[in-house]
């Protein structure tokens, strides 16, 4: 508990430091697109290295208490409080988000997407980045939402100015399906507030405040906040806004999108939605199973059916949320810490995933599976990296993708007291058929595109092989998806105490 | 008869309260006099400057009094017809920003139009009187006599724009359905007088409050009730009682149309706060749900008909309507929390929509304002498209800005008074109406807009200033709103007799 | 029982004359029907024994301002044959017709039930029968709405700056100088 003095300013400063680069670069005008770069990235690595000294002085023997809590008046009127602070769940969300962000910018050094300006490009980066690292650890709700909601602006922007042909149509689908998720979640944080015992917005004292909550009514509120948080999974029925944001977006913003975007919905199931609402969830438990699971076949059907490799591999995306999902749902430790291990890994693979087509697309000019061929041979390194990745997404043993996989699979075998087993056990059933259709769509879109000899279209033409800055960009994640998947107890040995904190507080309540 | 002369005593005026009133009335009549006396043609810049130092000093003087206020308690002048508390002086200091940001804006415009600009300042002042006086009155004949003065000026207003196609038929229908729903202002008026046997708001209250003193809870007094409500939805435009909207908003100047839906929203709403919610309290039963009612449909009709429009102006006058909706989310609630909510989403939407018509008035020239025009603006002005895109995500209710705030208010005002129908379509309503921001944000940073042949856009500095004003206070108070919380909570309607 | 006769008169004479202003054809008339709803009017303030009141109307509205009107017609000479047909969506008339009809049954349904009638409710002040009404006048009109009354001259600047404003034809030479100082 000594970490949670002094150093508390750690966290704030990581937030806000890319905000702080983000009005540098507003005064610098346009035309020195070298000195906005080094701001961009001088200031996400700055944020990078605060939360390197947070990973320093965490205390991992407890990493179940919240530490550099800093408790401020914000708006005192609403009694919304700017509580900031991290524990074992937080902490590698965090971590990822401050990674992906600096990894990001050094790709789009000599990566800045059609129609160019260099300058608004990277500022839109660092706003998104304040966001994201805000909500990981934000614990207040209306703090949670603030930073929820700018993550917004940026990847609409993102998508809207910098993406495909399609671009308009996805922005706008993507900033009306979250926008709407949001306006029912804070319905409920605002139904939350009135009906707990005390008024409060701080959510580490709402689990407490909230159990007197009808049940009933409890369940509505869940059920606002599963619109919420589900819409930005997004889960099965609400998918429909992820496909079509991924292949629009430029590159960066489809890795972001997908290695920490996503996970502000899972994130929010395991920190807000599930600890202050325990019985509800264990009545939406099974249902969001089932959504979890149709998930897993339906983004794998999809995944089968594109022509696309970014579609593909957004479609894989829908399918490797559901089985974070499913782990969620079943409510115990368990599940639970397999689903974070999930974020993590879905968010290097899949990022990883999406560096490549970006730079595939940068190299052939086209993602259509059937046009492209022989990667191995006319970028031996590009197709060996990709070959990498699709395994890693597959769930190889020995890479990170499995660890999320399969524990949560073998989650739903035992899901928490209360939860119908049966069930929970048809879900495992189906849930490991995916990963063989996984498998499937992975392998073949691998061997489409990288096998054989490249096609007639682009014998003559010269592949350039990877470039320095996307070596620099990628090569964390390629350690971090073969560290962790060689030792994973190094992240779940970070998660483990808070995700059990949680479990009990649902025990206990469905329980007792 | 001369011994009744010697005993009549004329009410004690507290002439300092009234200052805010006597400097705006004066600033016009400046403007009058000097330009039309003076030998020599004054230069268009003197009535701005003239309508902006009036202004700036009645909110000055209006933060006196509000220091006055807060120590010594709200009290009334005039034979009580004047009520200074921190609701009127909350109101005193909107209308006189308010002015001061159109009278600005309206600088470059008139001289571009070529309308006359001593009497476009001189109105301004004058209805914004009006206004004031609408959010200070303790007397529904003083109320009606600043209405009118607000509304009179408005159709003039509006009807100033001669070179425009549109200009005359805003300026004949805003008129004749102005008039029109005065006149159930009117009957509504004089029905409550019927039933109570006072126009003073205090009386009103003392009477309705307590029954005993009624023979019976009058039908007729539910009738005068409910010919307000049609009068001020009228006024604050909301649905169904919206028609005029468009059209004007449409037809009028840009900047009269930013005046029509701040300021002249905000009196309306100002008197509608006076005289349903507080003087008529006791008869929460009569008017919540119809408000409540009245709230879902201008929030359903601004949503649904401002994504079918492709005029700019007419979509922020269907936004508009749409925002009187959510204002009367808040008014509905009849608390004191709902009554500070409505107050901050007045104050925010002020900002927003006078900073929006700014920029429009800058784009707008003849031929309407289709959203094609508005194409490519970021690469052409990119300030002035990062502005107008702060303006409408704000109005979008996007979070760090003061729309949000305003928003989050009011739901949570109905939330807590567990009126979750209305929560829930406000919320989900505001979803759609996103989706009319973001086309025309969309369409100014459309990067493959082809502007190389537009015309060169003049941004007069003063314009710049107030967009520029705008932006930040529609920042700060997303990202710091308690000063400004505070202070809504303190501008409650007192209706104290005497000092 | 006279006052509802003399009530029902007034109030039909005072009607006719407001339908009349808008259905004339000519401006004239229109000034013309407005000096008969103003002269119910009258018939209504002596009928609550307001005599001074009455006497101010008739005097003031129906003579001097309506005089004024006439003048201004004839000055300006307006066309006889003025279209003022905007035309309008379709089947508009009708279905305004229709909700004034029926907004006006509402109306007239809630007054109906209105059980103790008007005059039972308090009403303000009694009116002293001792005092001439001319004073009474004055003590409500320099005492309780003296604030009213002298907002009222507020009014009439925004009258005259209107009437300036509307009245005036745009001058060419006036904007070719203000668009070169722009």
């Amino acid at each position: 508990m000594e970490a949670t003095g002094s150093n508390a300013w750690l966290i704030s400063l990581a937030v806000f430091l890319p905000l702080l680069g983000a009005l540098v670069m507003m005064a610098i005008p346009k035309e020195e697109e070298d000195l906005h770069k080094l701001i961009a990235l001088a200031s996400s690595l700055a944020a990078l290295i605060a939360g390197v000294f947070i990973l320093a002085r965490f205390d991992y023997d407890n990493a179940g208490t919240l530490q550099f809590v800093v408790d401020k008046s914000w708006i005192d009127v609403i009694n919304s409080r700017y509580i900031i602070a991290l524990d074992g769940l937080s902490l590698p969300m965090f971590m990822l988000s401050l990674v992906v962000v600096p990894l990001c910018i050094i790709y789009s050094w000599d990566h800045i997407p059609e129609p160019g300006n260099a300058k608004a490009f990277l500022i839109l980066l660092l706003v998104l980045a304040t966001g994201m690292n805000g909500t990981f650890v934000a614990h207040d709700l209306i703090l949670f939402f603030v930073f929820f909601e700018v993550v917004l602006l940026p990847m609409y922007f993102l998508i809207g100015v910098w993406g495909g042909p399609e671009r308009k149509y996805a922005s706008l689908k993507f900033f009306l399906f979250t926008l709407f998720g949001s306006a029912l979640m804070i319905l409920s944080f605002l139904a939350l507030f009135f009906l707990s015992d005390v008024q409060t917005f701080d959510m580490r004292i709402l689990p407490e405040a909230a159990a007197g909550i009808h049940s009933t009514t409890a369940i509505w509120i869940f059920g606002g906040m599963f619109m919420g948080f589900g819409i930005k999974v997004p889960m099965f029925p609400f998918h429909t806004w992820l496909p079509d944001a991924h292949t629009q977006a430029p590159t960066v913003g489809s890795v972001i999108l997908a290695a920490v975007l996503l996970k502000l919905g899972t994130y929010g199931f395991i920190r807000i939605a599930i600890p202050i609402l325990p019985e509800a969830a264990a009545e939406w438990a099974p249902w969001i199973g089932l959504l979890a699971v149709i998930g897993i076949i339906y983004g794998a059907l999809g995944c089968l059916a594109q022509t696309d490799m970014k579609r593909l591999i957004a479609f894989s995306s829908v399918a490797h949320m559901g089985y974070v999902m499913l782990g969620i749902s079943t409510l115990t430790d368990f599940g639970m810490n397999a689903a974070v291990f999930g974020m993590v890994a879905h968010g290097l693979i899949t990022g990883m995933l999406f560096f490549i087509a970006g730079s595939v697309k940068e190299r052939y000019h086209t993602l259509e599976i059937s046009r492209l061929g022989g990667l191995l041979v006319s970028a031996p390194r590009l197709g060996w990296i990709l070959g990498f990745a699709s395994m890693a997404s597959l769930g190889l043993p020995g890479l990170a993708g499995f660890w999320g996989e399969f524990p949560a699979i073998l989650a739903a075998y035992q899901p928490a007291d209360g939860l119908p087993v049966e069930t929970f056990r048809t879900y495992m059933v189906i849930a490991a058929l995916g990963t063989v259709l996984a498998a499937g769509y992975l392998l073949w879109m691998y061997q489409r595109t990288s096998f054989g000899e490249p096609s007639e279209e682009w014998a003559d033409t010269e592949i350039d092989d990877v470039g320095t800055f996307e070596w620099i960009a990628w090569t964390p994640f390629l350690l971090a998806i073969v560290v962790f998947g060689v030792y994973p107890n190094l992240l779940f040995s970070v998660t483990d105490d808070a995700v059990v904190n949680i479990a009990d507080i649902v025990a206990k309540s469905t329980g007792g | 008869m001369f011994a009744q002369l010697t005993q009549f005593e004329s009410p004690p005026v507290d002439f300092f309260s009234l200052t805010p009133l006597f400097i705006l009335v004066g600033g016009a009549v400046v403007i009058m006099l000097v330009t039309s006396l003076s030998p020599r043609p004054i230069p268009g810049w003197f009535s701005t400057a003239v309508s902006v130092a009036a202004s700036a000093g009645a909110a000055v003087v209006a933060m006196v009094l509000w220091n006055d206020v807060r120590e010594s308690g709200p009290y009334s002048t005039v034979s009580d017809a004047i009520g200074i508390d921190g609701f009127s002086l909350f109101f005193t200091v909107l209308v006189s920003l308010g002015v001061i940001a159109t009278a600005l804006v309206g600088d470059a415009y008139v001289r571009r139009e070529h309308i006359a600009a001593p009497e476009f300042h001189a109105l301004l002042l004058t209805a914004a009187t009006g206004a004031i006086v609408m959010a200070s009155a303790n007397d529904l004949v003083v109320m009606f006599i600043g209405l009118e003065s607000l509304s009179i000026g408005l159709y003039i207003l509006a009807a100033m724009q001669f070179r425009r196609p549109h200009g005359r038929e805003a300026a004949m229908k805003y008129f004749v359905l102005g008039a029109f729903s005065s006149a159930f202002l009117l009957y509504g008026i004089a029905l409550v007088y019927g039933t109570t046997g006072s126009t003073s708001l205090i009386v009103i209250r003392e009477r309705t409050s307590s029954l005993g003193a009624m023979v019976s809870p009058s039908e007729l007094l539910i009738v005068g009730i409910a010919l307000l409500l049609v009068g001020f939805a009228f006024k604050v435009a909301a649905a169904p009682f919206h028609f005029w909207a468009p059209d004007v908003y449409e037809g009028s100047g840009s900047p009269v149309s930013g005046f029509m839906a701040s300021v002249a929203k905000a009196a309306a709403f100002a008197g509608l706060l006076r005289v349903v919610v507080v003087a008529l309290g006791a008869n929460e039963g009569d008017w919540a749900v119809p408000l409540a009612v009245l709230s879902a449909i201008s929030i359903i009709v601004g949503a649904v008909m401002a994504i079918t429009q492709n005029d700019v102006k007419r979509m922020l006058a269907f936004s508009s309507v749409g925002h009187a909706g959510y204002i009367l989310v808040g008014v509905q609630a009849a608390t004191a929390e709902g009554m500070s909510s409505a107050l901050f989403y007045l104050f925010a939407y002020t900002f927003m929509v006078i900073g929006s018509f700014a920029v429009v008035s800058v784009i707008g020239w003849d031929n309407g304002h289709p959203i094609e025009r508005y194409e490519g603006l970021a690469k052409r002005r990119p300030w002035l498209a990062g502005a107008f895109t702060v303006f409408l995500l704000a109005q979008a209710g996007v979070p760090m800005t003061a729309g949000f705030v305003a928003k989050f208010l009011v739901i949570k005002s109905a939330v807590a008074e567990e009126i979750y129908w209305l929560a829930i379509l406000a919320m989900v309503a505001s979803v759609i109406t996103a989706f009319m921001y973001l086309r025309i944000v969309m369409a100014m940073w459309a990067r493959d807009a082809d502007v190389d042949d537009a015309p060169r856009l003049a941004v007069a500095p003063a314009t710049a200033f107030v967009v520029a004003a705008a932006v930040a206070i529609t920042l700060v108070y997303g990202i710091i709103p308690d000063s400004l919380i505070e202070f809504t909570r303190d501008a409650v309607p007192a209706l104290v007799a005497g000092n | 029982m006279i006052d509802l006769i003399v009530f029902l008169v007034a109030a039909a004479i005072c009607l006719v004359g407001a339908v009349g202003v808008v259905v004339a054809r000519n401006p004239v008339h229109s000034a013309l029907m407005l000096v008969m709803t103003l002269f119910g009017i009258a018939v209504h303030f002596v009928a609550q024994e307001a005599h001074f009141l009455a006497a101010v109307q008739v005097i003031v509205y129906a003579g001097a301002i309506v005089v004024m009107f006439l003048f201004v017609i004839m000055l300006l000479g307006v066309d006889v044959h003025t279209k003022l047909d905007l035309g309008g969506l379709k089947g508009q008339r009708v279905a305004a017709a229709a909700f004034g009809v029926v907004g006006l049954g509402v109306l007239v349904f809630l007054m109906t039930r209105v059980e103790d009638g008007i005059t039972s409710q308090p009403a303000g002040t009694p009116i002293d029968p001792n005092t001439p009404d001319i004073n009474q006048l004055a003590h409500s009109l320099f005492d309780q709405y003296v604030f009213a009354f002298e907002l009222t001259s507020v009014l009439l600047i925004i009258a005259v700056i209107g009437a300036v404003i509307l009245s005036r034809k745009p001058r060419p030479e006036l904007e070719e100088s203000q668009g070169g100082e722009s």
